[in-house]
């Protein structure tokens, strides 16, 4: 590093001085500034974080019964067949959350991005609005649109393509799935569009120009312009997406009255872990599924950031 | 943000030593408890002057977790709790000195409680012999009809005498889509419940041990499953609430489960059917056998964090040995009290014209002491998780196969959900401590 060039006369009065030390305050206060987070993070973030590594070794009924027993946990996790079927319909459900509510987002930031379309600002409230109310509140809303006999879903489906009246969407197992991945595309392809039309929008227009220029159509500047333009937009909608979707908790929880539903076909792995550790009061293995599940979507992630090229800059 | 979290820390911790404002707490899920108990009250305060009570509704599903959460952390844990029937097992997981709740057993026998009391209704809230609870109600179960509806279809209610019969006449009554014989559904095990405990099954025995693998549960089973399923299926379900309400105005069910709680429902739900409905006890399984079961319930409990438990168990008297109060509360929830001495007031005769008339409390009165037991466990949600799997399961096999290696396959579903919970059991290791 160069050193500044200062008058001989303060470089000599410098030398000839003691070292000042700086006053006791100056001292303090960086340590004050950092320690309302540092306490903050100590005990709502370090001690529950470790305090929970330590608990996935125990069998414990409420905080004052606890039995060490190892990796046991662990082990009767991976052999229970509820947490496999937790994790395949967690899996499904981010499936076809990423591969419907990715691209239908990024269609609609397109269509609202263009010139064209009138009212633009109307629609992009329209579709991002569904993400202002909660999860709660949708999960309640979908479970009366898609009653049985008189819900508007069955009504719908019944009028356009003859479905029966009577099909119970959230009492047979295998439409339980569907309805779930419908819910929240309905609520969430609105908050992707906007990620995607802050991208969009980055683009710059003479990429356009110049693709157009050389005779590119419309497909062939999508693949070439738009799509190298919002990669980092995109492999940041798919990575919290994917977060997220296996996250989810509250959406089926409400849906399905509070239960994992027919032959716990909406059973996320989140919810398995709320069963475990607060309705059977063994926070010791629930600690084991946070764990597990902090793991794999770590790995996920990386996975999904390798395979974007994202480290190549 | 520090600060905040800090005066809050220091708060909580300053409130754990200090006295509550009322001597007693009670925290009830229920509104119609509540309004009943604060109507209740100042006769109590009468008999114990200075003495105060704070009764506080808390949200269904938030007193059980909310209390879980008191037990744990020792904080605002109230003097007693009303707990609902599904959920008391979860408080039984850990060790009996760890049971947030006080043993009541000695208590119960040395007052003659357990004299008074349908016995029956104590088993949901014992675990390894020990009660922890004292059953608010019975709940026995008989089926709603649509009076109308039956008379137009010229069925003679009174000549139906078991399920074979009533099943017989709802396979010629049956219209699928438009019209079923009975509100059963095929997916949720409250109806199968019914029957199982009326067959004297359950999930559970006294000893806490695994049962839905024995030959009642899967016999019922058996029983069960083609009444939804298959092509003579004269049952099935839409769902609750408004649509349950538009269900049964419209005649989309003629016969449904009716534990005492539920015609209340009924009359507040669907009040267009008023006049119209009426009550049948449940057809037997087999000629002179039972002709009841049960559905819900709900336990109150006095908690160790109690400081005057003798005046806890005086108040629960109170509210729930009440003769004269039980009576009015009655007219106003339909919910039989637990004791057999509370029975013979004339409340429980009077007509109610919803019912057709009907003595609603003496027809309940009159099977309540048949109630069946439901031993419960900390396991009892697994199990009910299972138990709905297998019915899963074993409809969507009648569906596609009928009665062809339909036996084999329901053995196979019921050992797989008995496995499955007791796989759950073994790991716990307090269970068979003081068992």
């Amino acid at each position: 590093m160069k050193t500044p060039d200062l008058p001989a006369e303060t470089v000599a009065a410098r030398a000839a001085s003691p070292r000042r030390r700086p006053p006791r305050g100056d001292k303090l206060a960086p340590y004050l500034f950092v320690a309302p987070f540092l306490i903050l993070f100590l005990v709502f973030g370090a001690y529950p974080l470790i305090k929970s590594v330590i608990l996935a070794f125990y069998i414990t009924s409420g905080p004052r019964d606890q039995v060490f027993v190892g990796l046991e946990n662990f082990r009767f996790l991976f052999s229970d067949p509820d947490f496999w079927k937790a994790v395949r319909n967690t899996a499904v459900y981010t499936f076809w959350s990423l591969a419907l509510q990715v691209p239908l987002g990024l269609g609609l930031a397109i269509l609202l991005n263009s010139r064209w379309v009138k009212g633009r600002e109307f629609f992009r409230l329209a579709f991002f609005s569904p993400n202002l109310v909660g999860q709660v509140f949708v999960g309640v809303l979908f479970s009366v649109l898609f009653v049985p006999q008189y819900g508007l879903v069955n009504r719908f489906l019944h009028a356009t393509v003859g479905t029966p009246l009577d099909t119970r969407w959230l009492a047979e197992p295998s439409l339980v799935m569907p309805a779930l991945v419908m819910t929240s595309l309905w609520m969430y392809v609105g908050m992707h569009m906007v990620y995607f039309l802050a991208g969009l929008q980055a683009v710059e227009r003479e990429l356009y120009e110049a693709a157009t220029i050389d005779g590119a159509n419309s497909w062939a500047q999508f693949w070439h312009v738009t799509l190298p333009g919002i990669r980092h937009v995109l492999i940041f909608v798919v990575i919290v997406s994917t977060i997220g979707s296996f996250q989810l908790f509250e959406l089926p929880w409400v849906m399905l009255g509070r239960s994992p539903g027919p032959d716990a076909a909406g059973l996320t792995i989140v919810m398995y872990l709320y069963i475990n550790g607060y309705v059977s009061g063994d926070l010791g293995y629930a600690s084991a599924v946070g764990w597990t599940l902090a793991l794999g979507l770590l790995m996920v992630s990386l996975l999904q950031l390798r395979l974007s090229g994202a480290w190549k800059g | 943000m520090a600060g905040l979290a800090i005066a809050s820390g220091v708060y909580l911790a300053a409130r754990r030593g200090q006295k509550q404002t009322a001597d007693l707490r009670l925290w009830t899920f229920a509104k119609p408890h509540a309004d009943a108990y604060l109507k209740m009250l100042p006769d109590f305060l009468q008999k114990h002057s200075g003495k105060s009570v704070d009764i506080q509704i808390v949200a269904g599903e938030a007193v059980t977790s909310r209390l879980q959460a008191a037990f744990w952390s020792n904080l605002d844990v109230p003097d007693l709790v009303e707990v609902e029937i599904s959920w008391a097992g979860s408080f039984f997981r850990g060790r009996l000195e760890s049971i947030g709740f006080r043993d009541l057993t000695e208590r119960i026998h040395q007052t003659g409680l357990w004299e008074r009391i349908v016995q029956a209704r104590f088993a949901p809230y014992t675990t390894r012999g020990r009660i922890f609870g004292i059953p608010h109600d019975v709940h026995p179960v008989m089926l709603a009809y649509r009076r109308d509806l039956i008379e137009q279809l010229r069925i003679d209610v009174d000549a139906i005498r078991t399920w074979d019969e009533f099943v017989e006449i709802g396979r010629r009554v049956t219209v699928p889509s438009k019209r079923f014989m009975m509100e059963l559904p095929p997916a949720g095990v409250s109806s199968f419940e019914v029957m199982l405990f009326q067959r004297d099954g359950g999930y559970f025995d006294p000893q806490g041990n695994c049962t839905l693998d024995n030959e009642i549960a899967i016999a019922t089973m058996k029983y069960y499953v083609p009444l939804v399923a298959g092509r003579y299926r004269i049952g099935n379900d839409l769902g609750g609430g408004q649509i349950f309400t538009r269900a049964l105005e419209d005649g989309y069910y003629l016969f449904m489960v009716a534990p005492d709680w539920r015609t209340k429902v009924i009359e507040q739900d669907v009040p267009k059917v008023g006049g119209r409905m009426a009550l049948m006890p449940l057809p037997a399984f087999t000629p002179g056998g039972r002709r009841t079961s049960t559905w819900g319930g709900t336990m109150i409990g006095i908690t160790k964090r109690c400081a005057d438990p003798d005046l806890a168990w005086e108040l629960i008297m109170h509210l729930y040995l009440n003769k004269e109060a039980l009576a009015e509360q009655f007219r106003h929830t339909n919910i039989l009290p637990p004791a057999r001495d509370l029975w013979d007031h004339p409340a429980y005769d009077e007509p109610r014209p919803f019912w057709s008339n009907q003595p609603l409390g003496r027809l309940y009165a009159n099977l309540a002491p048949q109630t069946p037991p439901q031993y419960t466990s900390p396991y009892i949600g697994l199990a009910k998780a299972k138990l709905s799997e297998a019915l899963i399961a074993c409809v969507d096999y009648y569906n596609r196969y009928g009665e062809r290696g339909f036996d084999g396959f329901v053995r196979q579903q019921m050992a797989r959900a008995a496995s499955e919970v007791r796989r759950q059991m073994r790991r716990n290791p307090y269970l068979h401590e003081n068992a």
